[in-house]
């Protein structure tokens, strides 16, 4: 591929250059939560805000490792990061939530804490405990690490 | 905020859900008139809040995830068998960190129907029944099953209906509107707490009732091809045999039944054309990829041994 090519795909942002060590970062989402390691089952070690500024100290797999303003260390995908300073804000949706969930670093993955989700449940007379038995059983970080370890049985039809 | 300055905010986001389109509704109700009250009420560009409400954060998608579940589970009765779940969860999982979205906290669960389908809710609440399970061989075709189902989520398809639905919404300037504006300012001066619950679920309530209807009536032909494609890719980087989807289709075909006619076989269900069609599109992908990959049939033939027998 040609040099100018490539400068004009990163500039685009078609492409995206690895992550140098301590590189600055910001927000580009509502809230993002900071993991102990690269997945989504990993334990949220903090929560950071639109606009907010992270450090970036190595990158792997589109994954960023980052040092938070509270000087916390975590994973966290890069597409939610920018270079560029990003105007902090929230969504409406979470504008208008009650109590802290729009202002605190509640865990993104936490959505509104299901506080709409339980209100349309109530109007519409279904039950919420579908929602709460399916999240309360599903397997835990250390669990999930150990199945992708695990690489499972041979047995089966071949193509 | 104040009470009263979150319920005009809470007012601003209702004019501008319901009925703010410059240039005019169809019952003849100039849209600047709407517009002109959005800004004096809020100081919000109705142009602005028009973009923020049909933009759908992860936050929301996941809260609008949460309420299609509670739906599905008006239709369906989830199967509350613990290991059953946790596995299913696992496999759904080996797929989900491959996906496009690997950052998203996935949810899977089962549902106690022969019928044969799945779900995917927005904000990643996968459900599949127990007569989807009961007609695949191994693990592999789980993964390629539960790789389609994520896609839809990855790729945001729920999105774009809630997206294109509120837009469509947004042009239709009318009397409804009106009356909700009336009830809007019935609660301007009470509690924060009042016009929250008045308002703000009123939003996500429209996306929910959208995406439960959009599930059942099934994504677009074109959206489903796209989740069948990153369904298999998925799964191969996982992996597994990609040919576990094929499998499962062949499956489907080979029982006779019908599949249900909403969810994962809507758009396909009335026809094996349908079917042959997908099946021919997992054909063309498994000539580029190279054989083998794990079926692990063992695993998943003990997993599914304490699976109810189909009713």
């Amino acid at each position: 591929m040609r040099r100018t090519t490539i400068v004009a795909m990163l500039l685009a942002g078609t492409i995206t250059a690895p992550l140098a060590a301590e590189t600055t970062r910001w927000v580009e989402r509502t809230k993002v939560d900071i993991r102990a390691g690269r997945g989504s089952f990993y334990e949220i070690v903090d929560t950071v805000l639109k606009g907010e500024q992270v450090e970036v100290l190595k990158s792997e797999d589109k994954w960023a490792s980052v040092r938070t303003a509270r000087a916390k260390t975590g994973w966290v995908y890069e597409a939610a990061l920018k270079p560029t300073p990003i105007q902090p804000g929230t969504s409406d949706f979470l504008k208008a939530a009650p109590g802290d969930i729009s202002t605190s670093r509640t865990a993104a993955s936490q959505g509104a804490k299901g506080v709409y989700a339980q209100d349309y449940a109530k109007q519409k007379g279904y039950d919420y405990g579908i929602v709460t038995w399916v999240e309360a059983h599903q397997p835990d970080g250390p669990q999930i690490e150990a199945f992708l370890k695990d690489p499972g049985d041979k047995t089966g039809g071949a193509r | 905020m104040t009470g009263r300055a979150f319920a005009l905010r809470a007012v601003g986001l209702v004019l501008v859900l319901v009925g703010c389109e410059s240039g005019g509704g169809p019952s003849g109700v100039p849209g600047a008139v709407f517009g002109g009250m959005t800004r004096g009420l809020t100081g919000v560009n109705p142009a602005d809040a028009r973009a923020a409400t049909t933009d759908i954060d992860e936050p929301e998608e996941i809260e609008l995830g949460r309420a299609v579940t509670t739906a599905l589970g008006s239709r369906y009765t989830l199967l509350r068998d613990e290991p059953l779940t946790r596995y299913v969860a696992l496999v759904g999982n080996a797929v989900a960190v491959q996906s496009d979205r690997p950052d998203l906290h996935y949810y899977f669960g089962v549902l106690d129907t022969d019928e044969i389908n799945a779900f995917a809710a927005p904000g990643g609440y996968v459900l599949v029944t127990r007569g989807t399970l009961a007609l695949m061989r191994d693990e592999a075709a789980l993964a390629g099953v539960l790789g389609h189902e994520v896609g839809h989520v990855a790729l945001r398809h729920h999105n774009e209906t809630i997206k294109e639905e509120r837009q469509s919404a947004l042009k239709k300037a009318g009397f409804l509107s009106l009356t909700q504006i009336g009830l809007g300012f019935a609660h301007v001066g009470g509690a924060g707490d009042v016009a929250l619950h008045t308002f703000a679920p009123i939003a996500l309530k429209a996306g929910a009732d959208t995406t439960f209807s959009a599930l059942l009536k099934g994504h677009s032909r074109k959206e489903e091809g796209e989740a069948d494609g990153v369904g298999f890719k998925y799964a191969a980087r996982a992996g597994y045999d990609p040919a576990g989807l094929r499998d499962f289709l062949q499956a489907v075909q080979e029982s006779g039944k019908q599949p249900a006619k909403s969810g994962l076989f809507a758009k396909w269900a009335s026809t094996h054309p349908g079917t042959d069609d997908r099946l021919k599109e997992q054909e063309t992908l498994l000539k580029a990829q190279p054989a083998g990959g794990r079926r692990a049939a063992a695993r998943f033939q003990q997993a599914m041994a304490a699976v109810p027998a189909a009713r």
